[in-house]
């Protein structure tokens, strides 16, 4: 059984699914059920009485099998993702935490610096540090020794549906790191979810290409399914470019022997 | 001689809140609707665990803060 290992935690799909932007609660369910996920990842909010449907536990918590990754966003600093995380552990009861931390708006860059601090602070509190981090492969690695669960280098910007933009280093880190190294943030089709996953990612985490799609249980349906071929081609091994042709039917011609 | 309830005020997620004096955690939140199950609490940025709730007394002026999972990516 090919499955995603993280810790102790063992999940047959490599699909993670974020809950955001989605038109609603009920959309946004559908899609996870369609998804096949079994991680997906929630935000800390304020309570807000006027707006009960905000609150996704209970429904997130109805759908058998799932594992909820809370997220530090909105921490700008190492100090409030570890109480952010903190806080989150308390109500998820799981382990996981998504360390995100990024100080400006405009570009949602994470900050490797506060990021690194944050991470090394949790992993050391028994989380399962999943961080959200530039695509460096330096960074990847000292993230590793400092005990995060995996680490999550961008493709491209959050929500920016520009595909791998960083594909050159993902190929390093992948190659460098001894934990899951997951894709998070800037995919748009499931055809880069696959790509993704053939050049030896563990997993992608997938938010905006869902739910802002037009049928987003749909397109979770298509991302599921991108994601697990791409698994199955890295697992079979893909063949090698070559630069001249080479044929795949019989050159020796039976039509040109008369003659 | 009856004396008048005393009343303080708290800040609940950055809004002004006024409750009878000695209110616990729960107090409040059963005030403002929320059966406590799917919330975080904080009382000057210190975490309150739900079995804590009904024994930990608001004080006048007390930052607290009531916290929960929405959607984010």
């Amino acid at each position: 059984m090919d499955s995603l290992q993280l810790g102790s935690y063992t999940f047959s799909s490599r699909l993670i699914l974020g809950t955001g932007k989605f038109s609603s609660t009920t959309v946004m369910l559908d899609a996870v059920k369609a998804s096949g996920s079994q991680l997906v990842t929630v935000a800390l909010r304020r309570f807000n009485r006027e707006q009960p449907g905000d609150d996704l536990f209970s429904p997130l918590a109805s759908i058998p099998g799932i594992t909820l990754m809370p997220n530090t966003s909105g921490a700008s600093t190492a100090a409030e993702a570890v109480q952010a995380a903190r806080i989150a552990r308390e109500l998820s009861g799981s382990p996981f935490i998504k360390v995100e931390i990024h100080p400006n708006p405009q570009h949602l860059m994470p900050d490797p610096i506060e990021t690194y601090e944050a991470s090394k602070i949790l992993a050391k509190e028994g989380f399962m540090v999943m961080p959200y981090i530039p695509a460096d492969p330096v960074l990847a690695k000292r993230l590793e020794e400092a005990g995060c669960a995996s680490v999550m280098p961008l493709g491209s910007a959050i929500g920016s549906g520009q595909g791998l933009a960083t594909a050159e280093m993902l190929d390093i880190i992948i190659r460098e790191s001894t934990i899951p190294v997951i894709v998070d943030a800037g995919i748009r089709s499931p055809s880069e979810a696959g790509l993704a996953m053939e050049m030896g990612c563990a997993a992608v985490l997938v938010n905006s290409a869902v739910a802002v799609s037009g049928n987003p249980p749909l397109m979770a349906e298509a991302f599921a399914e991108a994601v697990g071929a791409g698994r199955k081609a890295f697992r079979a091994g893909i063949m090698e470019k070559s630069g001249i042709a080479a044929a795949t039917s019989p050159l020796t011609s039976f039509l040109g022997s008369g003659t | 001689m009856h004396e008048m309830p005393q009343k303080i005020t708290i800040q609940v997620n950055g809004e002004p809140h006024t409750l009878f004096s000695g209110s616990s955690v729960n107090d409040l939140l059963a005030d403002i609707g929320s059966d406590g199950k799917t919330v975080a609490t904080l009382i000057n940025n210190r975490i309150v665990r739900p079995e804590h709730r009904r024994n930990c007394r608001l004080e006048n002026g007390d930052h607290v803060e009531i916290l929960i999972f929405a959607g984010g990516g």
